[in-house]
């Protein structure tokens, strides 16, 4: 009875004991569970169990640990962790081979076991067990000793090669041409003579654990300057000088998009009746951009951007939203992304990546753009050729290329993302000058870094490494961080870009040049954000409407706001009224304008496709 | 019990890089015999591309770094010198009470010598020549040899971290049994010897 006990703790310091290496070897090398371990902020702070054991406090473990665990259970079989890093080829720039499903383009990816950490008691056959006062003394000892040796495990976890590298996909600023993965077998495969070369050994001093002993070594490269890993560069900004909007482009020009059934959706406009009853199809830069099969222009073309793999067979389509799972992290995330910016310089140095006592970046992890620029949607910097000539003609229609626009702030960056031939007016949102301030430099096409968006959200999802024998993690044999989390923070740039609030222009300068520019922005916003409203992020959603309900032009009658009303009437009806400039309001222009808001609001909240709101007619 | 002893390699550094330099060193050390239940707070050195381990308590982090300042004080007054700074773990055993002494005593278990040589960085002169040749600019290869000395150091230290490693492993047995609620045992940091 005793000896069971005693042989019992044994088996269960050296059970956990290998499960404490294996947490610490994984947390350190594979970006996406490290990450899992530090998005959960409150797991940071209160102490497990498993923490306790070896007195390291390292945070929840992943549930492919626990079941790993479960499958290596035969503790005198030795656990074998290959760090594996993964080299994609070099992408083609064409912006076909994003869209396109089959990994084709992607090229062959090259594996290359770039660590093997070997845990193995080893325990002779016959053994006598330790009993009694001796057996707890010597216990006690073990214990202290795989304290000590796990200590040292994880500072030189932080100065191999391989650590480099992961920090550098662990940065959120930043994509790379390679991936590590892992995988945790009873079993190894001798390397070859051609992968010894270059490859180190350390062994840790074998821990006595009577009867056998536990002994740790790790096969590592000793550098990894052969194997070309670089970040993925993108695109410099490009000046598109045929942007829709420009006087010698034709604004009506229809794209390939609305033949495939997406719609323009425009949201009633106080009343008015829009000038036609047929489905919108005015050719907006977001409205074609995000289909399949755009040709690609040349300024859509991506070099060297990543995510070819794809878990979702339509990335891209307005119509099918993405997954509600996806649907909502991503939306959690582009929120807080966006209005917690600083939240994120935090995050990036926070435990177990503290900073120095001088708050300074890593070295190793500067020279990349601020968190922010990754963040956020893409935007080209764009020429705004001319100066406005005149009033008049502001509020034709949406669709003029009125030079007037032209002196308006930069682009929103749905317009200018995805298609050249955009005819969104450079409405330039005060929200998203932001966004294109902090993404200085980004691709005109705005697709090459979207895939560098945090990978937080799918990792944890996507993650197993790949697993041999009995192991029966699922998942892909890749941790896919930059395929996945790229695709689904396109699409909530997509939603951020899409849904901008018309009323946002109340941020453009006040004075009165450039109220009525204001005004005829906030209509064009309200047309322009009709497409993608299904994949508008819920939250984000919601904080637009607030920020449209609080700059919305009151209900009653005040002469003082007859003005903007006014103009802004004038456009939603989409005909050169050049009288009428003051226009008295009344209580149906303000049911309907509730109306409309109501609509809106509910489309919105409503996460299916495009919807096409007719215009209803001005009471 | 017997005190093991460690000699760390000698580190040729600049006096702005003492205080990066002590911190990695000291604190690897502690986090090493720090065998109470800690969080480890990894962190990224500013001037070399090496992270290293803290045990996460902030009285011992202030502690270090007030040790610190006082050797760099110490090097301040007496520059291009050889200096030590100890490390040591000790026990307390209380003596035998008498009626005049009823003191405790320090057993040392283990003490760590970290050695460095704090130099200067000689002034660059300016290669111009009174005729107004073109002049070689003497920043590009000031900045060469100040990335290739920082390489060495960079090497170096990171070597004195695996020796750091491969003593504490291989050296156990004459560590102290942990004591429950402790996180770090008894430590002292001393400037024992300064010599050319």
């Amino acid at each position: 009875m005793e000896m069971d006990r005693e042989s019992g703790k044994l088996e269960q310091i050296v059970s956990q004991f290998r499960s404490k290496i294996l947490h610490v070897v994984l947390d350190s090398r594979v970006p996406s569970l490290h990450r899992h371990q530090q998005q959960d902020s409150l797991s940071l702070s209160r102490v497990r169990k498993t923490d306790k054991w070896f007195n390291l406090v390292l945070g929840d473990r992943p549930p492919a640990l626990e079941n790993l665990n479960f499958s290596l259970r035969n503790l005198l079989d030795p656990m074998v962790i290959d760090i594996i890093l993964v080299r994609h080829a070099s992408y083609s720039s064409s912006v076909d081979n994003l869209y396109a499903p089959s990994a084709a383009a992607a090229g062959p990816s090259t594996e290359t076991v770039i660590e093997r950490w070997v845990v193995q008691y080893d325990c002779p056959r016959v053994f006598a067990t330790p009993s009694g006062a001796e057996a707890a003394v010597s216990y006690k000892k073990i214990y202290k000793k795989c304290i000590v040796l796990l200590r040292s495990l994880y500072t030189q976890m932080r100065l191999l090669p391989a650590y480099r590298i992961f920090r550098q996909l662990s940065s959120l600023n930043q994509t790379y041409n390679f991936d590590i993965v892992y995988k945790v077998s009873s079993f190894s495969h001798p390397f070859s003579r051609e992968e010894e070369d270059g490859m180190k050994e350390y062994n840790f001093a074998p821990v006595e654990a009577l009867p056998g002993c536990l002994c740790v070594s790790v096969i590592y490269h000793a550098t990894l300057s052969d194997f070309n890993l670089e970040p993925l560069v993108s695109l410099p900004p490009k000046i598109i000088t045929d942007y829709v909007g420009s006087p010698t482009t034709d604004p009506m020009r229809s794209f390939p998009s609305s033949e495939r059934g997406a719609h323009a959706t425009s949201f009633p406009f106080r009343g008015l009746r829009p000038p036609s009853s047929a489905p919108f199809q005015r050719p907006h830069s977001w409205s074609s951009g995000f289909h399949r099969g755009i040709p690609p222009t040349k300024t859509q073309s991506l070099a060297g951007s990543p995510p070819v793999y794809r878990t979702s067979p339509k990335p891209y389509d307005i119509t099918p939203p993405p997954t509600d799972l996806y649907g909502n992290r991503i939306q959690n995330h582009r929120v807080s992304t966006l209005q917690q910016a600083t939240a994120y310089d935090e995050y990036k140095l926070s435990p177990p990546f503290s900073p120095s006592a001088s708050p300074s970046t890593p070295t190793y992890l500067s020279g990349a753009n601020p968190l922010l620029t990754r963040h956020c949607s893409e935007t080209a910097p764009v020429t705004i050729p001319l100066p406005p000539t005149g009033r008049s003609n502001r509020y034709l229609s949406p669709n003029s290329s009125d030079p007037s626009r032209h002196s308006l702030p930069p682009l929103s960056p749905r317009s200018s993302k995805h298609d050249t031939s955009s005819q969104e007016s450079p409405s330039g949102i005060r929200s998203y000058r932001k966004i294109e301030a902090l993404r200085a430099g980004e691709s005109p096409s705005g697709l090459s870094n979207l895939y560098s968006a945090p990978k937080v959200v799918r990792d944890s999802k996507d993650d197993s490494g790949r697993f041999s024998g009995l192991l029966s993690s699922s998942g892909s044999p890749r941790i896919g961080f930059s395929r996945s989390s790229s695709r689904l923070s396109f699409q909530d740039d997509m939603d951020d870009c899409e849904f901008s609030c018309p009323f946002d222009v109340d941020d453009v300068d006040v004075s009165d040049s450039s109220s009525q520019n204001t005004e005829n922005k906030r209509a064009s916003e309200f047309t322009a954000q009709s497409n993608l409203i299904g994949k508008k992020s819920q939250d984000a959603a919601v904080g637009i409407l607030v920020h449209m309900l609080r700059t919305a032009p009151p209900l009653r009658q005040d002469s003082s706001c007859y003005s903007t009303r006014s103009l802004r009437t004038e456009y939603e009806g989409g005909v050169g009224i050049a009288s009428g400039f003051f226009m008295p309001r009344k209580t149906a222009d303000a049911l309907e304008e509730l109306n409309s808001y109501r609509e809106m609001k509910d489309l919105l909240l409503s996460k299916s496709g495009t919807q096409v709101v007719r215009k209803e007619g001005m009471k | 019990m017997n005190c093991e002893v460690c000699q760390l390699k000698e580190l040729e550094v600049e006096h702005f890089e003492i205080r990066e330099v002590l911190r990695c060193i000291l604190h690897t050390i502690v986090f090493h015999r720090a065998l109470g239940l800690v969080r480890p707070k990894d962190v990224d050195l500013e001037l070399f591309e090496i992270t290293y381990v803290q045990c996460g308590d902030v009285e011992l982090e202030k502690k270090i770094d007030e040790k610190i300042d006082q050797f760099i004080s110490w090097v301040e007054k007496h520059p291009n010198k050889k200096s030590q700074i100890c490390l040591s773990f000790y026990e307390v055993k209380s003596k035998q009470p008498s009626w005049f002494t009823n003191k405790t005593e320090r057993l040392y278990w283990e003490q760590w010598y970290v050695n460095l040589n704090v130099t200067q960085q000689p002034k660059q002169h300016s290669s111009k020549s009174h005729h107004t040749k073109v002049v070689v600019d003497p920043g590009e290869s000031a900045n060469e040899e100040r990335s290739s000395r920082r390489a060495m150091v960079e090497a170096s230290l990171r070597e004195v971290l695996f020796q750091i490693i491969k003593f504490v492993n291989e050296k156990k047995d004459h560590v102290p049994p942990i004591s429950e609620g402790v996180i770090y045992f008894p430590y002292e940091i001393t400037m024992p010897r300064k010599f050319q």
